[in-house]
């Protein structure tokens, strides 16, 4: 009988390993992508279950937080520096950490959270707002003490924005509303019309007091940061998740079907367009010159190029004419500076949903389901250091 | 996109999302709703799967098997013989129990993985939930789903907090529903039976696992165990199977 007994637990137990599996309830699965900030010399990323110090230089570690491994804490919110010189950083566990950029040591922690952090607080000479899955964002001072809560009514994906103009900002929540909130005791400015969908990508500000905001009812809209009125909006093909980037005039976004927009930022009038999947609209003609996959987050805008990842592990360089002027597949990556490429092999199921970040003269490059967290590309795309991979401890 | 997201899961998570979205964006009553809408459609494999087994039962209890048992008892290769000769006689399916039970099972995962999916409570489970949304779906003005049910988060696991402690309502009478389910449907043993040996630790064991996961994750899974529990219960007593006298020990009932 005991060994009837043994078996049967060990096949519910098996049962349970199998159940968990499918709840994603694992905490080493990834449940989102990284957080990449860079700071001079240092890019900080938030990925699982560590925040890692970086050196840009050489892609060599200078500290993780924490220390050890927990399976209760991850982080994915890009880290966030204060103007007093602490690092801001969201976690899974509901906890915001404020870490010294020095020593990866924690100087405090804001636990009132009853959810998670997934994106990124804004930090201003005004305090720390942080947006959280609690339908709360939480305004904090330099020490971690709350100043104000705001409520809205769905989860805050979405970093909120400043405006240097006046004492405010502005956050978008996936309740479908946008909100003008006053820094200095979090009471509601405007509430916008329900603008149809979710947003989970940061609105992006232009400094006429234009808003720009993505949803996922297929549409981009600008709004007044006046007074929040819609004017104007035009559809898309698919839902829009990272927020628009904005550079003389013209805002630039991707959507989740993989097309790529520049729109005149006073009218929303289409410039030009990447459609997904082959190159029918910058006539490159070759068959990656267009985005191959779903593009999730903001792209970077540097002086000369448009840079954006889609989720199958392209980056891709655009022109602002929109011609396709950089491709790389970051399974194809050339790896000979790690000396024996033989030890770097990039798994099939890697993917890129983080928008790559400039550091100095190198571009950043965070994927997600890889053992390399960090890559650094120069002007052609060739890595110029061997691809971050933490060392176990 | 595999055969499976195709055919099982696509549409279950689209199903989930349809019902909510017509039960006032009330995500525990649709996943209760859905539970019970599943359980109505797999009934006729439920029903044969019961049919079997009390067919099996009959046949477990009848004296020509015992004799078999008593003539051939050290010869089990004969034994088996007969016992094949015997389903065939009485017009016994040997898989007509367990075949509906494998097939119901991957229903069952299927559902689980619906609700987890629906709930799409991180980055990478919203987009991928953004896949499989079927185009007459208006996901635009059901996202974020409305996951506040009485006093849970579907999202997250449940506690109730009672004088500043949480007290996991949901686990305990996830608890309490598996194992009376387990006792009503546990059918009257013969002294001596092996399976029923297995049928009881089985009873003892998974009230606890199902405890234990209910416990771990997002309350919308222990809502789903529950109401599947609930579901099963009534099923069965509906065709009058259920066997309340193994809840009082008094009355528990074994076949001679």
């Amino acid at each position: 009988m005991k060994s009837k007994h043994f078996s049967i637990l060990f096949i519910l137990l098996i049962l349970s390993l199998f159940l968990s599996a499918c709840a994603g309830g694992a905490a080493t699965a990834a449940s989102s992508w990284p957080g990449l900030t860079v700071d001079g010399e240092t890019a900080y990323l938030a990925y699982n279950q560590h925040v890692y110090a970086i050196n840009v230089a050489d892609g060599k570690e200078k500290w993780r937080f924490p220390l050890e491994a927990n399976n209760k804490i991850s982080f994915y919110t890009a880290p966030v520096m204060t103007p007093d010189g602490q690092l801001i950083v969201g976690g899974y566990d509901h906890i915001l950490y404020s870490i010294d950029p020095q020593t990866g040591k924690e100087k405090w922690s804001f636990t009132d959270a009853k959810n998670r952090y997934i994106g990124s607080p804004l930090v201003n000479q005004a305090g720390i707002f942080a947006p959280t899955a609690d339908d709360h964002l939480y305004a904090l001072d330099f020490q971690g003490k709350l100043l104000w809560s705001f409520p809205t009514q769905g989860a805050q994906w979405a970093s909120p924005v400043a405006d240097p103009t006046c004492e405010c900002i502005y956050l978008a929540s996936m309740d479908h509303y946008l909100y003008a909130i006053n820094t200095s005791d979090g009471a509601q400015v405007w509430k916008s019309e329900d603008l149809g969908g979710s947003m989970v990508g940061t609105p992006a500000y232009n400094t006429d007091g234009t808003l720009y905001v993505g949803t996922f009812n297929n549409e981009i809209l600008a709004i007044s940061s006046e007074n929040g009125k819609v004017l104007w909006r035009k559809p898309t093909n698919g839902w829009v998740w990272g927020g628009p980037a904005i550079k003389d005039g013209k805002i630039y976004f991707g959507d989740l079907t993989g097309t790529f927009y520049a729109m005149d930022a006073s009218n929303g009038n289409l410039l030009w367009k990447l459609n997904p999947g082959t190159g029918d609209a910058s006539g490159q003609g070759t068959q990656r010159s267009n985005p191959d996959g779903p593009i999730v987050q903001t792209p970077l805008l540097t002086d000369e190029l448009i840079y954006f990842t889609t989720r199958v592990g392209s980056i891709f360089g655009v022109s602002y004419s929109g011609e396709t002027k950089f491709f790389i597949d970051i399974h194809q990556l050339d790896k000979s500076i790690c000396g024996d490429p033989k030890n770097i092999k990039v798994r099939p199921s890697v993917k890129l949903f983080s928008s790559p970040v400039l550091a100095g003269d190198k571009i950043l490059v965070a994927p997600t389901e890889a053992d390399e967290l960090l890559y650094a590309l120069d002007a052609n795309g060739k890595p110029t250091w061997c691809p971050f991979i933490p060392e176990k401890k | 996109m595999n055969f499976w997201d195709l055919l099982i899961l696509n549409p279950m998570v689209n199903s989930l999302l349809w019902i909510y979205s017509v039960l006032w964006q009330n995500f525990g009553l649709a996943i209760i709703v859905f539970t019970l809408l599943v359980r109505l459609i797999t009934y006729p494999l439920t029903a044969s799967q019961m049919k079997s087994s009390q067919a099996m039962q009959e046949m477990q209890k009848s004296k020509k098997w015992q004799e078999i048992q008593k003539k051939y008892k050290y010869n089990r290769e004969k034994l088996a013989q007969e016992q094949m000769n015997l389903y065939k006689e009485m017009g016994i399916n040997p898989f007509g129990s367990c075949l509906p039970t494998l097939i119901q099972f991957p229903v069952i995962i299927g559902l689980y993985q619906a609700v987890i999916r629906a709930l799409a409570v991180t980055p990478i489970q919203l987009l991928d939930l953004s896949n499989h949304i079927y185009p007459f779906i208006n996901a635009a003005r059901l996202i974020p789903l409305n996951n506040r049910f009485l006093w849970m988060d579907l999202s997250q696991p449940e506690r109730l907090l009672v004088f500043g402690f949480g007290i996991p309502v949901l686990a305990v009478l996830v608890v309490i529903t598996t194992y009376l389910q387990s006792k009503l449907m546990t059918p009257p043993t013969q002294p001596g039976d092996q399976s029923a040996q297995m049928a009881q630790a089985m009873n003892l064991y998974m009230p606890f696992l199902m405890g234990w996961l209910a416990y771990s994750f997002s309350s919308g899974l222990a809502l789903y165990f529950l109401a599947s529990n609930v579901f099963t219960v009534i099923q069965y007593a509906a065709t009058g199977k259920v066997q309340w006298s193994n809840l009082l020990p008094g009355m528990k009932k074994t076949t001679s």
